[in-house]
């Protein structure tokens, strides 16, 4: 019964276009911002719905576990073909969930709230799409979808300087997109010389024979793009003005999902389709893995928009995170991406406290607040778990995941993973710089007891129903991530093998 | 002239004839309803190219009736339809007679239809002159404006001058082949001999005379004045159909053009690349929306020139594509500027725009399309068109337009986002601008939707092209 629901209903493309269903309400409803709140929660919340049952009932198998396939437009071989497997399922999951809490965090929204939505949802759809398509240039098409309703997101409920951070958030993605868009172009027409078959499709393409020059060139378009998104060390500029000018709901979205698009490109497209290419690279991408790591420590610790110092942190994860790509066996490979999801939630989280403390005080800036735990207790306490999260402690999320990284890596390269140790170190500097900062201490210079402007309120309801799920995920990633690994793991021993490693 | 051929002719006679009726109906009965009637017209011709089944293939050896012929036809129609339609409410803010407006439109309609459908060197001179004359008279259509009677003199002096290049080309083409007809022209070209270097100066100075029609770099330097001085409808369709109906004639031209071509790729190659970068370069620092769209219309010229250079079906096919999806967005952005226009002003530096994305939000958000979708942006259709082109280039052994083509893309959205940054991203202090009428929305959502939808099904639209490739 219910398989014969999952294989014949399209439920790929429902999850792909509900949230877009939802912008198009959203405009219409436009005169009413109550309606379009709670109309993007209920779709939030549907999708989440339906990804969470998705994860609960398909069964755990290495391939394929959902697929659709329509032509599209057959004079370029062009099809709509989606398709679903542990890893794409877990990002999805991911998905839905911080769309709901970038809904929830925005709630008091009031300038142009219709359109604020609009572009929320139409951005999921772009997220889920990347993280469904199998056809490149349907894929292409959904990288690209993302770019539009963040730079609007960036550029219009931004903070101070927006339009500088929108702009140069879109030009640097956009730059990597147009090397993607001319390789996968080139791989076509190579591919359809080849075979007398034009088609985009991933499976089609993965048969092309590539002389190793061309390969090399074409894995370095596909590259380009995906570690601008990453971000990788030197493409990382972009990320912390665009992190810190960006609305609450944004910020989430982009280190939480739009980061991971740029991983999941690479392990989906870039490495399969390159093989030789990619373990060529592999050491570099080890380097500049490390670099992240380290230099953006050290950016970090002299932040004192704590905003910017999360920012600086997701750059340093992510460099943990292609540490572990870079090592490319199955132990590494699992921590890398349950770091992603973990540092997803948990970034995502502090990007959502950060805002509720922006909400009350005005301000993100580390000389100025200080003792927060003397007048926002509940506040605190999640602020505290969500950086001792995001500094890796034992039992909490990023640590199950960076252990994982760190043991895959010493199989493989003992000396990086030895210096990369080093750097959770580097990140408990800064995240407990920020801690102090903002929890303890004196009352910050903006206020002095007694005085009115100090006593803000508490949690709400609101709130905590946004920091209570958040919370458990983070204890439970850290204590049991092996339902989260499970999904994972057949797929990425595809992948692994489909990369032609011993 | 037999009745066969007259019958094969119908759609510009249609609309020839019934210019002339309009224009002395209205010197009895001056009125702007006029314009109404010319909508009639335009789509009567578009519907009569549509459906008839010509009865001759070719028309006094100047003129194809084939479907390609018919097709264009039809799309130029639509698109001065659609402009009479947006020139409704303009018209009557701006006291321009409505009769001679009208017919000076269905004129240039009629002139484009015939370029289009042209297959021999005097049917192309006489279709581009039917509509350049047209457009002398409309872009200083204002004679009060002083800036319209700028670019109107502009116009004039540039043209004259290409007209005698374009004259003076076909001749010596005339002279190395002995034939105007278009096939046998070219054929008369190889086998000329010692006259052949007459005929490459020729087509030297032929070229020169298209680079100056479609505005190709180094020859656009008079867009920009002229877009900006000419009322908005009216541009509208001069950087649509007119630069349209000669990319449309050209695609033709350069099929039966043989090994010939192997002589003038280097050209090609050189106004395609110049083209890109002049116009990107040049429209980067504007802070005017429609001198912006004059030097970006460069470079989308740029971008059917490779689509011409590439050659073969699959190439034209994308030029073509690119032609109509570039016209779409074109048209819809100077419709946005035409419903804001007021008495006084056409509002067209952004500070006049700041903020006006909150106080007229669909229109606004449509002109952001647009511009967005001559940017290249999925899922809009111009990125499916830049798609086109770039596979073409790459196809066709062409990596260096290719990689120059997607820098200028990727270049074009600084220029193509100061807009709508303007729009959208700015503290409002706009004054309120007019609000449209239903025509106008009617026109924009047309053409929104061409944008939106071609974009995401492009498929049929492919076909067709395929199908009325010659």
């Amino acid at each position: 019964m219910l398989a014969s629901v999952l294989t014949e209903f399209p439920i790929l493309s429902l999850l792909l276009w509900l949230p877009f269903a939802g912008t198009l309400l959203c405009l219409l409803l436009r005169h009413s911002a109550l309606a379009c709140r709670w109309l993007a929660l209920l779709t939030t919340l549907s999708v989440l719905l339906l990804t969470v049952w998705l994860f609960a009932c398909l069964p755990t198998e290495s391939g394929w576990l959902l697929k659709e396939d329509y032509a599209w437009i057959p004079t370029f071989g062009i099809r709509y073909s989606l398709a679903l497997d542990g890893i794409s399922l877990l990002l999805v999951c991911l998905t839905a969930l911080l769309q709901v809490a970038a809904v929830l965090i925005s709630w008091k929204q009031k300038e142009h709230t219709a359109l604020f939505y609009a572009l929320v949802l139409v951005l999921e759809t772009g997220i889920i799409g990347v993280f469904l398509a199998t056809d490149l240039f349907l894929f292409y098409l959904f990288w690209e979808l993302m770019l539009i309703p963040m730079l609007f997101l960036i550029g219009v409920w931004g903070h101070g300087n927006r339009v500088y951070a929108a702009l140069k958030f879109f030009f640097f993605t956009l730059a990597g997109s147009l090397c993607l868009l001319l390789a996968i172009i080139s791989l076509y027409l190579i591919h359809g010389e080849q075979t007398g078959i034009y088609s985009f499709a991933f499976e089609s393409l993965l048969q092309t024979q590539l002389s190793s020059g061309m390969e090399m060139l074409l894995y370095l378009g596909f590259l380009l793009a995906f570690i601008v998104k990453v971000p990788l060390f030197p493409f990382h500029t972009w990320l912390p003005d665009a992190h810190t000018e960006a609305p609450a709901a944004g910020s989430v979205d982009l280190a939480g999902l739009l980061l991971k698009t740029g991983i999941y490109g690479l392990i989906r497209f870039a490495f399969p389709l390159f093989p030789n290419a990619a373990q060529q690279s592999l050491p570099v991408l080890a380097v500049l893995g490390l670099i992240g790591i380290f230099y953006a420590a050290w950016i970090a610790y002299v932040q004192t928009d704590i905003k910017r110092v999360v920012a600086y942190s997701s750059v340093a994860h992510m460099g943990f995170v292609i540490l572990g790509l870079a090592a490319w066996n199955q132990l590494a490979w699992e921590g890398s991406l349950l770091l992603m999801v973990n540092h997803g939630v948990t970034t995502g989280g502090l990007f959502i406290l950060i805002a509720m403390l922006q909400d009350r005080t005005g301000s993100r800036d580390l000389r100025v607040l200080g003792g927060m735990w003397k007048t926002l207790p509940f506040f605190s306490a999640f602020f505290l778990l969500f950086c001792l999260a995001s500094l890796g402690l034992p039992g909490l999320s990023n640590f199950a995941g960076e252990i994982l990284v760190l043991l895959g890596t010493f199989s493989r390269w003992p000396l990086l993973a030895a210096l990369a140790a080093a750097g959770v170190v580097f990140s408990a500097a800064y995240m407990l710089r920020v801690v102090q900062g903002v929890l303890w201490g004196p009352l910050g210079q903006i206020c002095k007891i007694g005085d009115k402007d100090c006593l803000h309120e508490d949690l709400d309801r609101r709130e905590w129903l946004l920091m209570i799920p958040l919370g458990l995920l983070v204890i439970w990633l850290g204590l049991y991530p092996a339902p989260v690994l499970e999904p994972m793991r057949g797929p990425i021993s595809l992948l692994l093998k489909a990369g032609g490693l011993p | 002239m037999s009745a066969l051929e007259l019958q094969s002719l119908l759609p510009q006679i249609i609309l020839a004839l019934g210019a002339t009726t309009v224009l002395m109906l209205g010197a009895w009965y001056p009125s702007r309803k006029w314009i109404l009637g010319g909508v009639v017209i335009a789509l009567f011709a578009a519907l009569s190219a549509g459906l008839m089944t010509p009865a001759v293939p070719e028309v006094g050896n100047l003129y194809s009736t084939g479907s390609y012929a018919r097709f264009f036809v039809v799309l130029w129609s639509l698109l001065g339809a659609l402009s009479l339609l947006l020139s409704l409410r303009y018209a009557e803010i701006h006291d321009l007679p409505g009769s001679e407006y009208c017919a000076l439109i269905l004129f240039a309609i009629c002139g484009m239809s015939l370029l289009s459908a042209a297959t021999s060197l005097i049917g192309l001179f006489l279709g581009l002159e039917a509509f350049t004359l047209v457009f002398y008279i409309l872009i200083a259509f204002k004679r009060e404006d002083s800036r319209g009677a700028e670019a109107g003199l502009k116009y004039l002096v540039m043209g004259a001058v290409a007209t005698g290049f374009l004259a003076f080309g076909i001749s010596l083409i005339y002279a190395a082949s002995g034939s105007f007809h278009l096939p046998e022209a070219f054929a008369g070209l190889e086998q000329a001999g010692g006259m052949r270097p007459l005929g490459l100066a020729g087509w030297a100075l032929m070229l020169v005379a298209i680079g100056f029609k479609v505005s190709l770099a180094p020859f656009h330097l008079w867009t920009p004045d002229v877009y900006q001085g000419a009322p908005a409808p009216v541009t509208g369709l001069l950087a649509t159909g007119s630069k349209g109906a000669v990319f449309a004639s050209l695609v033709p031209l350069f099929a039966a053009l043989g090994p010939l071509k192997a002589d003038l790729e280097q050209v090609l190659w050189l106004l395609a690349a110049l083209s890109l970068l002049a116009g990107t370069f040049a429209a980067l620092p504007q802070r005017n929306l429609k001198r912006m769209l004059a030097y970006s219309s460069v470079v989308h010229m740029g971008y059917l020139m490779i689509g011409l250079l590439v050659g073969g079906s699959e190439a034209h096919r994308a030029l073509l594509f690119y032609l109509i999806s570039y016209a779409f967005a074109t048209l819809a952005a100077f419709g946005v500027l035409t419903s804001f226009s007021r008495v006084d002003d056409e509002p067209q530096e952004y500070a006049d725009f700041r903020g006006l994305g909150y106080l007229h939000p669909r229109r606004s958000s449509l002109l952001a399309a647009c511009l967005l979708s001559l940017a290249g942006i999925p899922p809009l259709v111009g990125f499916f068109a830049k798609f086109g082109i770039i596979a073409a280039a790459l196809k066709g052994g062409y990596p260096g337009l290719a990689v120059i083509a997607v820098l200028a893309a990727l270049t074009s959205l600084y220029y193509y986002l100061a807009p709508i940054v303007v729009l959208f991203m700015q503290q409002r202090d706009a004054r309120q601008l007019r609000r449209g009428c239903r025509h106008e929305y009617f026109v924009l959502a047309l053409c929104f939707s061409a944008i939106l939808l071609l974009g995401v099904y492009p498929a049929p639209l492919l076909d067709l092209l395929t199908g009325i490739l010659p």
